[in-house]
């Protein structure tokens, strides 16, 4: 993994987070469809 | 979140998630006011996630001194939108990745200031992670 991020060809980091529920959600449970990963910035 | 507009194509390709540093209820009384979102928003406090995918903050020059940065609220004022102080890291920057269904990255656009890329860089991305893994399957199933 690059210090700078993942780069196109590179492996995705196994993201793993509570969404707003609190219920855990994970990258790799996504495997097998397309994924658009968006980084908000805040949120106002 | 210009992306929930191409709402059915997206899920025709594939899906999108979403990542907030902020806290839930301030997500919930900003961010989501009013909106009803079809995709996760997974929350990361702690920036942990922020930081392994290469997401730093950025500079107060970089990020307040980028003319489009206050084109923006001249057009919320205008739009008679009341402005408020950010109680929150303004600095803290973004970025849009696209994965395949095979788990490679195969789109890496970091924010180095605030910018985003256009929706339809984003799409034509997706589109590709997915068509080209169906192309992959289809020749893994002709083999």
């Amino acid at each position: 993994m690059s210090p700078s991020g993942p780069f196109p060809g590179e492996r995705a980091h196994p993201l793993e987070l509570p969404d707003m529920h609190g219920n855990l959600s994970r990258l790799e449970d996504l495997r097998g469809r397309a994924v658009l990963l968006v980084f908000l910035r805040h949120a106002g | 979140m210009k992306v929930l507009h191409y709402r059915q194509r997206i899920d025709a390709l594939g899906t999108v998630l979403f990542v907030a540093f902020d806290e839930p209820d301030r997500l919930q009384r900003t961010l989501l006011r009013g909106l009803k979102l079809p995709y996760p928003l997974l929350v990361d406090p702690e920036r942990s996630a922020y930081r392994a995918w290469g997401l730093g903050r950025g500079s107060v020059v970089r990020v307040w001194g980028d003319p489009r940065v206050w084109l923006r609220y001249a057009a919320e004022i205008a739009r008679g939108e009341r402005l408020r102080r950010p109680r929150t890291d303004t600095l803290q920057l973004g970025g849009d990745f696209v994965v395949d269904p095979e788990g490679t990255v195969v789109y890496s656009r970091p924010q180095r200031r605030d910018d985003r890329p256009p929706v339809a860089a984003l799409l034509q991305a997706l589109e590709h992670a997915a068509g080209e893994s169906a192309a992959r399957g289809r020749a893994s199933k002709d083999a």
